[in-house]
């Protein structure tokens, strides 16, 4: 039977995930290897994805920070034009 | 012209159409008189016959006046008051004579007119009909406005002219306004504008002397006003005198243009009441607006702020994860000449996970080495 992937994509989950890993290691006396290379191999596909999708989240951030702060610069142009004296 | 005449002569009529013709005549000679009251007599049905002197050689002529005018004009006939009276002659059938028929009478002479003037004052503010307290006040808003003045004059045009756009629906009715004679005009007037749905009447009438005034201090007038459905404004001009009618009045004023402005008062204040809350509101909304902008932009700043530190929070769990797993992962200790012993797929981790004979596959960074135990060591 395959092994279920775990899903990479939702950064909260692999953050918790994570955490779980890293509490693993913190709380571990005494080194299991193997499970440790597992948990290894695991973190180490959730923090790469992690910040691949965190990445993708700042981009996006950026994106639309970007197109509010034109409109809001807009808005403003507009409200300087009405307090321009009409000749 | 002669022959007409002569024709004319040898017509005969019977007293009775002579007596028609001669009357018809008699109106031609339409006049005031002024005399002395001599004798009184009233007769069953309430007319009034009197005489009236002259007082220079005493000359007499006898006088009516019907029932109806006389209590008009409110003056009590007796022997020895002077008055004046505006009718014609008229021979009376059934008796033969001749009588002045008299339309209208007043007193003769300012001293008199006064003396009248002050004594009705005092009767009328006996009553109470002058108190404030009675008075109404002129409705606000009004736009039936009812209208007792004489088309003629300036009068009318001063009113109209300072009454303003306001959408009034004005009745106007057409009175005589000079004199004694002008009573029967405005009381006429007051009955018909009576029936007519208006909110408010006005009488208007420019200045004049005591004796111009004499209709406006009847007490036919007053009590008319002062019963009047609906309040009453006096714009009647006076010298000294204020006219009885004017006193009477919810609000007396002295010209036309201020009775005008009387009624448009409201109007305007509204006018500017509403124009100040209209500057309230858009100033008000612009207030409104510019706070949900500023809130808007605070909210955005906020979330910009929070949303950039949940991003460094992640990213320092994110870190903070690689350290961990850096640490902890076996593959470092490969790097630092470690290796991994796996015997039967199973990492070795003491001398009871392999046997001798068996092989042991060693984990080193860069691969595997695959060795066979030949001898095994327990460390004591």
């Amino acid at each position: 039977m395959p092994k279920e992937k775990p899903d990479i994509k939702n950064l909260s989950d692999n953050l918790k995930k994570l955490s779980e890993i890293t509490e693993w290691f913190e709380n571990q006396e005494e080194v299991d290897i193997e499970e440790s290379l597992k948990k290894v191999k695991e973190a180490a596909v959730l923090i790469k994805a992690g910040k691949e999708r965190l990445k993708a989240v700042e981009n996006e951030f950026e994106e639309i920070k970007k197109e509010i702060d034109i409109k809001e610069d807009n808005g403003n142009e507009e409200d300087m034009k009405e307090d321009i004296p009409q000749i | 012209m002669e022959e007409e005449n002569q024709q004319k002569d040898e017509k005969i009529f019977s007293i009775s159409d002579y007596i028609k013709i001669v009357n018809q005549g008699l109106k031609a000679f339409r006049s005031k008189i002024i005399g002395e009251v001599s004798e009184v007599s009233f007769g069953p049905t309430g007319h009034v016959y009197f005489t009236l002197k002259d007082e220079k050689d005493e000359s007499i002529i006898k006088c009516v006046i019907w029932k109806y005018r006389y209590d008009i004009y409110g003056i009590k006939l007796k022997e020895g008051i002077k008055i004046i009276a505006t009718g014609y002659p008229e021979i009376y059938a059934p008796w033969g004579k001749l009588s002045f028929k008299s339309e209208v009478i007043e007193h003769a002479g300012e001293g008199t007119l006064k003396k009248e003037y002050e004594k009705l004052k005092e009767k009328l503010t006996k009553e109470g009909l002058f108190e404030e307290v009675r008075k109404r006040p002129i409705p606000k808003y009004p736009q039936k406005v009812g209208i007792i003045t004489s088309k003629q004059g300036a009068v009318l045009a001063d009113f109209l002219n300072n009454l303003g756009r306001f959408g009034f629906k004005i009745k106007m009715v057409d009175s005589r306004v000079e004199g004694q004679a002008a009573i029967v005009d405005l009381l006429l007037s007051i009955k018909i504008l009576k029936k007519e749905n208006i909110e408010v009447l006005v009488i208007m009438r420019g200045g004049g002397s005591l004796e111009s005034m004499l209709a406006f201090n009847n007490e036919s007038l007053v009590r008319e006003i002062t019963g009047f459905p609906v309040p009453v404004i006096a714009a009647i001009g006076h010298h000294k005198d204020i006219p009885l009618a004017a006193l009477a009045a919810d609000c007396s004023v002295s010209t036309p243009s201020i009775a005008a402005t009387v009624l448009s008062r409201s109007w305007e204040q509204a006018t500017l009441l509403l124009e100040k809350h209209e500057r309230g509101i858009v100033d008000f909304y612009g207030d409104i607006l510019e706070n949900v902008k500023i809130n808007l932009r605070n909210s955005w700043e906020k979330s910009v702020f929070g949303f950039k530190s949940l991003l460094s929070i992640i990213n320092q769990q994110l870190e903070h994860a690689e350290k961990v797993l850096n640490l902890n992962n076996p593959e470092r200790q490969l790097m630092l000449g470690y290796s991994i012993a796996s015997c039967n797929g199973k990492i070795v981790k003491r001398v009871k996970d392999t046997k001798i004979g068996k092989n042991i596959a060693l984990r080193v960074i860069d691969g595997t080495i695959i060795s066979k135990v030949n001898k095994i060591h327990p460390v004591k």
